[in-house]
């Protein structure tokens, strides 16, 4: 089996390169050995692949769900991957969101009368400013030697939904006469909401999300800046004795890698609720750094891994309904296809 | 590159061919797909469970009705659920979550042809409609229970957030322990979390710590609470499902059972014969909507034979929770002498009546 | 501040701390071996569903306990496989771990939701009652509450008075030297995962079979990360651990004690404050550059093969 997999592992490299042949093992790898966990479910692993795959490539919708889904991935996946070129270790993309969506939140429930022309730019900067300063602080902690950022960002993780929470059952908390106070911001104005495309919900924040992919790629591959970044992340002593601005460097990183989830937070609120609740995201602050850990930090490899997730979520919500699989279970899915990684087989053994 | 092409192509043929062979299978035409949306567990004996055990009435009721049912819908879920719920044939959906609100109607505005029932929320439109009980009336007999079952005069009730109509239920409560029984104060404490039950169990630790000795709730799921409370010999009002009672073979006193059975197998029924129509509904005891739970053996009869008689006269109009005067906890008067509240100011509440221990935000 | 209060709120710290102590002195373990782990979320997770579908299907809460010891023992072992003989990055196995705890852990307890338990007895503390102001439920806990602190000396015991822990503590420091100096590198770290798996597990058990008495899906509320936190608080110090775990305990208690008895300090603050505090102090401790972490912890050791 091993052997039968190194040759077609031999083969596809040959053919296209070693990322595809990467990403094709594990995926294989991680969907037979999901297929084995429904299977001891007592699931029907062949129908549920069927389903997702009929489901998500079957019809326009289907597809266009699945762009939904890549947005905030997309968003999430860069913010752990730019500052990981300095070798910053960003886990803190879903306290980010959630302050990013925050701000935005804040701007859009304040300046209801702006035009949309005024309005969206607002939201996107606010959005990213949210975010980027709620990094920035671990950035700076972790400039001045004090405390690195891994630790910093996960517990600012539990602190930004609290704050959501504060101010939605709080001072922004929406009163509709008549019915309950529920605890979620007004509705946003019209002006205030992404504009969607075609008719289905997929919205601004893809070409924002892709957008912001493209300048990263641009940045550390084209850029002297990328080189640099690459240059501390590879030996920061060596960086430091060169007399480059470390500390700037790992604030102004955080600041933009903050940022960008700060846009994921704002563009789901902005782009697909239309108001703030508090559990609006599902974790997508997590499966971004997962993605970016399986991409290995590349764009491309991030759209890929993000494209994939988004199928694993449209299958685990589909499952859910068609099998009674708990939606939960993707996660095992997920932890599979990191494991596959993690355990490193030889074919596809990274260069790092 | 020619490869991948192949590749992509058998893809695409192998979905044409499924796709044909899924309609071929479905050609057996069930009367009314029904999909419904839960938050949590469909057995929690709880909030979840109460619309579960209902739309298995449903199908039993009806015959030919197919139920779709996802359990655990995330809020940023909800929207996509709904949208493939409808592409596997579901005419009617049942969006149980209070945040499912918007993401139903946006659905709905694309869907003219689906009928979609959103339990607690205000927003109504022609193929959208509103229903809940009148928890915040009803819980005045569960207050009566518990005031007279009382020793040491403090009651408690925990809440997962604090929301209108869930202040609204914990004023009911207290006024309705207050009539019997002056001296009662209720402990009010919120969790701020759906589902965190080590928290929950801890909150029903606090209130008995604090000498509360009859607890209920309004969470999801009440399993942590009533097991704490029960193990701790204290007594137990449960809400939502009449299924909670198993838990508490001591101290349960009675419970407030959300019943939603009759209101929806009618409403199915409706949509099948093309009759449904839409509205803003509010039921109670006399509408089924709400049901007496059977009283737990440490009961005593004259307090059974006292709360069947009230819940007649409940039944009947006789009898009203929010008459005024009311005081707040500040001691204004909110509701003034003379003054009645119904259905349509439960939604209101963001103050607590005087006697009730706890905040309202 | 009334007298019962408290109390309530010293007898409830004690008690919501206990299960915090027990992950926290496994990941110190761990730790103390050089290996961070994120994944403590997903061993609780697997312990508390475990932990109550084996007291539901054997009828004995102890039953329940001893299964979650095993069940998280075996699972933190893909964790040391990964970390250990496969030399993977520490965060991302990790992650991995609390995925495929949050995953396994539904799909094992869906079974079991609405299953209730009588849980572990309680006992309270003896002579208290006698105590002006104690009510018949405070400072009642069950066994594993009052084993937690012993539990915590013994951990000390292990780590610095034991050849068992010096060890631990060398591959911890320079994973290089210990095996310089004729020690197995890879089977300590098995054995302290193993420990550390094994107290999470029963961490997660009592959560859901002693505290909760029943299953829900992400019961754990991010318990497994803020005993992450809590290693870096106690400075890697089982006994210091004790004292994180009241402080953390006491955060979530205080808030439902104060809602109890009638005060008002916003919830959504008071739940900040451990995690501010915990950055607070790393802060404090980074600044003046009183960090003691152990020198290897994070890295892989490649020296080995």
């Amino acid at each position: 089996m091993v052997r039968a997999l190194k040759r077609v592992g031999e083969t596809l490299r040959k053919r296209w390169g070693l990322g595809a042949v990467r990403y094709t093992v594990i995926l294989i790898v991680a969907l037979l050995a999901y297929g084995l966990v429904l299977l001891i479910a007592g699931k029907d692993p062949i129908k549920a692949y069927v389903d997702t795959f009929t489901f998500t490539f079957g019809s326009a919708y289907g597809f266009s769900e699945l762009l939904v889904r890549m947005t905030p991935l997309l968003l999430t996946a860069v913010a752990v991957a730019l500052p990981s070129r300095l070798g910053l270790i960003n886990v803190g993309g879903e306290g980010q969101l959630y302050m990013g969506a925050w701000l935005a939140t804040w701007g859009a429930i304040t300046f209801v009368s702006l035009p949309q022309a005024a309005f969206i730019p607002l939201l996107i900067l606010l959005g990213f400013v949210g975010g980027g300063t709620w990094a920035a602080i671990a950035g700076f902690f972790r400039a001045r030697g004090w405390v690195n950022e891994t630790i910093t960002t996960l517990l600012m993780n539990y602190v930004a939904p609290l704050i959501v929470g504060f101010f939605i059952y709080g001072a922004w908390r929406s009163r509709v006469p008549g019915a309950s106070a529920f605890p979620q911001s007004a509705t946003f104005p019209p002006a205030a909401r992404l504009p969607r495309f075609f008719g289905t919900r997929v919205h601004l924040g893809l070409v924002l999300a892709l957008v912001a992919l493209g300048i990263f790629w641009f940045m550390l591959e084209r850029t002297k800046w990328g080189l640099k970044m690459r240059a501390i992340g590879g030996n920061p002593e060596a960086a430091r004795r060169l007399g480059m601005r470390l500390g700037l460097y790992f604030v102004v990183v955080m600041f933009i890698a903050g940022g960008i989830a700060g846009l994921a937070g704002m563009a789901e609120v902005s782009g697909l609720h239309w108001r703030l609740s508090a559990g609006f995201s599902p974790g997508y602050g997590f499966v971004g750094f997962l993605i970016s850990w399986l991409s290995g930090g590349s764009a491309i490899g991030i759209v890929t891994m993000s494209f994939v997730l988004a199928i694993v979520f449209a299958g685990g919500s589909l499952l859910q309904i068609t099998q009674g699989v708990p939606f939960a279970a993707v996660n095992v899915l997920m932890a599979l296809i990191l494991f596959a990684v993690l355990i490193r087989p030889r074919l596809v053994r990274r260069k790092a | 590159m020619r490869l991948r092409a192949a590749v992509l192509v058998a893809m695409l043929g192998a979905v044409a061919l499924l796709a044909v062979a899924g309609g071929a299978i479905a050609a057996q035409q069930p009367s009314l797909v029904i999909g419904l949306l839960l938050p949590g567990p469909k057995n929690d004996a709880g909030y979840n469970q109460s619309f579960y055990d209902a739309v298995q009435e449903v199908k039993a009721n009806i015959p030919g009705v197919q139920l779709i049912v996802a359990e655990y819908v995330a809020d940023a879920e909800a929207e996509s659920t709904m949208e493939t719920m409808i592409q596997q044939g579901a005419k009617m959906i049942l969006p149980c979550g209070f945040n499912f609100q918007y993401p139903a109607l946006a659905v709905a505005e694309k869907h003219s042809d689906v009928v979609f029932m959103h339990p607690g929320g205000w927003e109504v439109r022609g193929n959208f409609s509103n229903y809940y009980a009148t928890t915040q009336l009803d819980m005045y007999l569960m207050g009566v229970a518990a005031g007279m079952m009382t020793k040491t005069n403090k009651l408690g009730f925990i809440v997962g957030m604090p929301q209108g109509y869930m202040l609204g239920d914990c004023n009911a409560f207290h006024l309705g322990a207050r009539a019997v029984n002056p001296k009662v104060e209720t402990h009010l404490v919120f969790t701020f979390s759906w589902g965190d039950t080590t928290k929950e169990a801890a909150a029903a630790q606090a209130l008995l710590d604090q000498g509360c000795d009859v607890i209920t709730q309004h969470l999801d799921s009440p399993i942590a609470v009533i097991q704490t409370v029960e193990a701790a010999g204290a007594y137990t009002i449960g809400f939502m499902s009449l299924d909670s009672q198993k838990y508490a073979p001591k101290g349960w006193i009675t419970g407030l059972g959300l019943t939603w059975g009759a209101y929806l197998t009618q409403s199915a029924q409706a949509v099948i014969d093309g009759t449904w129509h839409t509205g803003f509904v509010r039921q109670g005891l006399a509408g089924g909507f709400t049901q007496i739970a059977p009283f737990g053996s440490a009961v005593p009869d004259r307090v059974k034979q006292f709360i069947l008689a009230l819940a007649t006269g409940y039944k009947a109009g006789l009898i009203d929770t929010f008459i005024g005067p009311v005081k707040d906890q500040a001691g204004v008067v909110r509701i003034a002498a003379g003054e009645v509240w119904g259905n349509d100011k439960m939604g209101d509440f963001d103050w607590l009546v005087e006697g009730i221990v706890g905040t309202p935000q | 501040m009334t007298w019962s209060l408290v109390l309530g709120i010293v007898s409830g710290t004690i008690m919501y701390g206990a299960p915090l102590l027990y992950a926290t002195l496994g990941e110190v373990v761990g730790q103390r071996a050089g290996m961070v782990n994120l994944g403590l979320e997903g061993i609780l997770l697997v312990g508390a569903s475990v932990g109550l579908a084996a007291s539901v299907v054997t009828g004995s809460p102890w039953a329940g306990i001893a299964a979650a010891g095993i069940a998280g023992c075996l699972f933190n072992l893909v964790y040391a496989f990964l970390v250990v003989s496969r030399k993977a990055n520490q965060l991302a196995s990790g992650l991995a771990l609390m995925f495929l705890g949050t995953g396994l852990s539904a799909m094992i307890g869906k079974a079991y939701i609405g299953r209730g338990i009588t849980g572990l007895a309680r006992y309270q503390v003896p002579g208290i009652s006698s105590l002006p102001g104690i009510t018949r439920t405070m400072f009642s806990y069950d066994l594993l509450v009052y084993l937690a602190a012993p539990v915590a000396v013994v951990v000390w015991w292990l780590i610095f008075r034991t050849r068992w822990g010096l060890g631990l503590r060398a591959v911890g420091e320079s994973p290089s030297a210990a095996f310089a100096a004729g020690r197995r590198v890879s089977w300590a770290e098995y054995q302290a995962a193993m420990f550390c798996g094994l107290m999470s597990g029963i961490a997660g058990a009592h959560l859901s079979v002693a505290l909760a008495r029943t299953w829900t899906e992400g019961m754990t509320g991010g318990r497994g990360f803020i005993a992450v936190a809590l290693v870096i608080f106690s400075k890697w110090h089982p006994l210091r651990a004790i004292v994180g775990a009241l402080v953390f305990g006491g955060a979530v208690t205080v808030g439902l004690q104060l809602q109890a008895s009638g005060s008002t300090i916003s919830p959504f603050v008071l739940n900040m404050i451990p995690y501010v505090l915990t950055l607070g102090i790393l802060l404090i401790w980074g600044g003046a550059r009183r960090l003691v972490a152990p020198a290897a912890l994070g890295r892989v050791y490649f020296g080995e093969e």
